[in-house]
């Protein structure tokens, strides 16, 4: 996987542009909107990671450049205005994403999974089934099984094991969660999130010798088959 | 500034109408003293004409004899006031009359004007005009009637007197209306520049006067007056905040620096090393999340409009309660939701979610374990409002108010949670910029906080 970060900001550069390397991505750096712009052109990336506020380009425009040459590459888009409206701005530029600054690295990380992830299956038609080990989610009749048995889940609790399982074997943080199954964009104070994730474990995972949802410390959460996996 | 009354618009107003005024009277006063001018003389002019051909009648009936008698009994006896007569030969000699003789240098035309000198017993000299007509009689001889006119042009140069006064009152009337005018105007208005130049200057504490004459410059007072109690309120609050935002800084910014110099000076086995470093991103989580808060509250607050669109306060009511529900019962707190549709609002989704987050998280915080959340959305007549009601240890009444600026924490709950101090204040915040009223009311016991949007 090949990735550009376009940040001007030295040392931030350097703390993402280690830890993404550390995580097995091959990561290209552009200082500026100009440089990046020119790299993002010429270069074939699976994702590009912009700054907001740039030297010589705003990332908004950039954004919208290659947007126009119809390159559909996705972009995160980091920045320091995090407001509901710059969000929204940001978005609309054609940005897949937006994070603001500052943010944990495994926000970050998870977020560029999610988005590579993404665009690998946009080709594909969208499932109707989704599936990690023996549990099953039929996204037609809104029927969910493990091991063939029936699991009864109130309407959140389907749209939080949807995304989860949507998002498979990649970590989803808290923010995501929040973000892509109730829309919101807040910073709760109050640990919702687990009480609510502790919840759908009981439906999903009690009763079973494998767990599949796993709390990732400092992160978030995954769905995965551990035996399959390790 | 200072103002300059010649040039203060009121004064060239009322100069223009002064001059526009003056103008319009001194046509009216012409006109009349030209009329009536007119009259005067035409009377005179026709009295004239007819005892002239009165006389001629009688000098046709009876000759130059008769007409001398008749002429002598006129002039002695019923004459009209200021009749005066003169019959003359052709070398205009005296024939006859009350006249002595006929005046120099007269010439000899049908209409004349003269002037008679009138000697008064006591030798003093008056000058009488006289308007006369006179006639050719067929054997040379010249008859001359007219009438001493004096106390006519008196009436006439006391009348033209008269109405150069009026015109000259008139307008010195205007000069006066217009500078009393212009002085008082601009004497109001010196007096709000004075003032809004003091508040500009900073103090914000000056109002304009209010005279209480109910005019526009009373409503010019009080809307700059609101104008300014708005503004200092605001720069109140952003000094409060800038206090309270330093301090609420510095302090976890500090606690985290001693942390981090605790980690660098520690010789460092693993495990206390991972502690010192997660208890330094907690706290560090901490500032971030206050940072944050403050500018959420300044953009609010600074009216910048964010996008919005209709938002359903009973769907969001539902969604918020379902998304705090597991959380309140973890505390062994019951939260309900009552939600009728529709429930519209213009607003900004995201911000008014905030506001029930924030009202949701001070109730888990503060209500007792077995208490009650109630999160409503409700058709008032004035328009859809937005409930969040507990019954927990509620807010003092006194304290209401106070607890909606920035970083006020009741010193209960100060030592026990790690709250910002900021939520209600942003839920103020957000509150103004939907236009909305905010309340926080006894619930009896409890605390109810009702957010009531005007409808339209």
């Amino acid at each position: 996987m090949q990735l550009l970060l376009i940040e001007d900001d030295q040392e931030a550069a350097q703390f993402v542009l280690k830890g993404l390397r550390e995580s097995g991505y091959r990561v290209d750096h552009a200082a500026d909107g100009r440089d990046g712009l020119f790299r993002a052109t010429e270069g074939a990336y699976d994702l590009i990671i912009t700054d907001r506020m740039l030297p010589h380009l705003d990332g908004l425009q950039l954004v919208k450049f290659l947007r126009e040459q119809g390159r559909r590459t996705p972009v995160l888009v980091l920045s320091a205005l995090g407001t509901v409206d710059d969000r929204v701005l940001g978005l609309k530029s054609g940005g897949d994403d937006y994070l603001t600054k500052p943010f944990a690295f495994s926000e970050l990380l998870a977020r560029v999974e999610a988005l590579l992830r993404r665009s690998s299956t946009a080709e594909n038609a969208p499932p109707t089934r989704l599936r990690v080990a023996d549990l099953e989610m039929d996204l037609l009749s809104r029927r969910v099984a493990r091991a063939g048995r029936a699991i009864e889940l109130t309407a959140r609790e389907f749209k939080l094991l949807e995304f989860l399982l949507r998002h498979a074997g990649q970590v989803v943080t808290r923010t995501m969660l929040l973000e892509g199954v109730w829309d919101l964009q807040f910073d709760p104070q109050t640990n919702l999130i687990d009480v609510h994730m502790s919840r759908l474990r009981q439906a999903v995972d009690r009763g079973f010798a494998r767990p599949l949802i796993h709390t990732v410390r400092g992160s978030g959460y995954v769905i995965r088959d551990e035996n399959k996996s390790s | 500034m200072r103002i300059n009354l010649l040039r203060t618009s009121a004064f060239r107003h009322v100069v223009g109408y002064g001059v526009i005024f003056t103008l319009g009277v001194s046509a009216l006063l012409g006109a009349i003293y030209l009329l009536t001018e007119s009259v005067l003389t035409n009377d005179t002019d026709a009295v004239i004409s007819a005892e002239l051909d009165g006389l001629t009648d009688e000098y046709n009936r009876g000759g130059l004899s008769q007409l001398n008698e008749e002429l002598t009994y006129r002039a002695d006896n019923w004459g009209r006031t200021g009749a005066v007569y003169l019959l003359v030969d052709a070398n205009l000699n005296k024939e006859g009359g009350n006249l002595k003789a006929w005046p120099q240098g007269l010439p000899l035309e049908r209409w004349v004007n003269f002037s008679l000198e009138a000697r008064r017993s006591n030798d003093d000299i008056t000058l009488h005009p006289v308007r006369a007509s006179v006639m050719l009689l067929p054997e040379g001889h010249r008859l001359l009637v007219g009438t001493d006119v004096a106390q006519q042009r008196r009436f006439m140069a006391t009348f033209r007197t008269a109405t150069l006064w009026g015109i000259g009152l008139t307008a010195l009337a205007g000069v006066l209306a217009g500078g009393w005018l212009s002085y008082r105007l601009s004497r109001r208005v010196q007096s709000v520049a004075e003032a809004c130049d003091a508040i500009v200057g900073g103090d914000l504490g000056r109002r304009l006067t209010v005279s209480g004459w109910h005019d526009e410059f009373d409503a010019l007072a009080q809307a700059v007056n609101s104008m300014v109690d708005r503004l200092a309120e605001k720069t109140q609050l952003l000094r409060a905040t800038f206090d309270s935002a330093a301090h609420d800084l510095r302090a976890p910014l500090f606690r985290l620096r001693s942390r981090l110099e605790d980690v660098a000076r520690s010789p460092g086995s693993g495990a206390a090393l991972r502690e010192g470093i997660d208890a330094s991103l907690q706290e560090l989580e901490h500032v971030q999340r206050t940072l944050t808060t403050l500018l959420q509250i300044a953009q609010a607050e600074s009216g910048i409009a964010q996008s919005s669109a209709p938002v359903d306060l009973a769907k969001l009511a539902s969604d918020m309660a379902e998304l705090y529900e597991p959380a309140a019962r973890e505390r062994h707190l019951q939260l309900t939701v009552q939600a009728q549709p529709p429930c519209e609002v213009r607003g900004n989704r995201q911000l008014l979610a905030q506001v029930v987050a924030n009202l949701v998280e001070n109730s888990l915080k503060y209500v007792p374990p077995g208490g009650h959340i109630e999160v409503r959305a409700q058709r008032a007549s004035s328009g859809s409002q937005l409930v969040v009601a507990d019954n927990g240890p509620g807010i003092p009444a006194a304290e209401r108010t106070h607890v909606l600026e920035p970083f006020v924490r009741l010193p209960a709950a100060a030592a026990s949670t790690a709250g910002t101090g900021l939520g209600l204040s942003l839920v103020a915040a957000i509150a103004r910029l939907h236009h909305a009223q905010l309340a926080l009311e006894d619930n009896g016991p409890g605390l109810r906080v009702v957010l009531s949007f005007s409808s339209g």
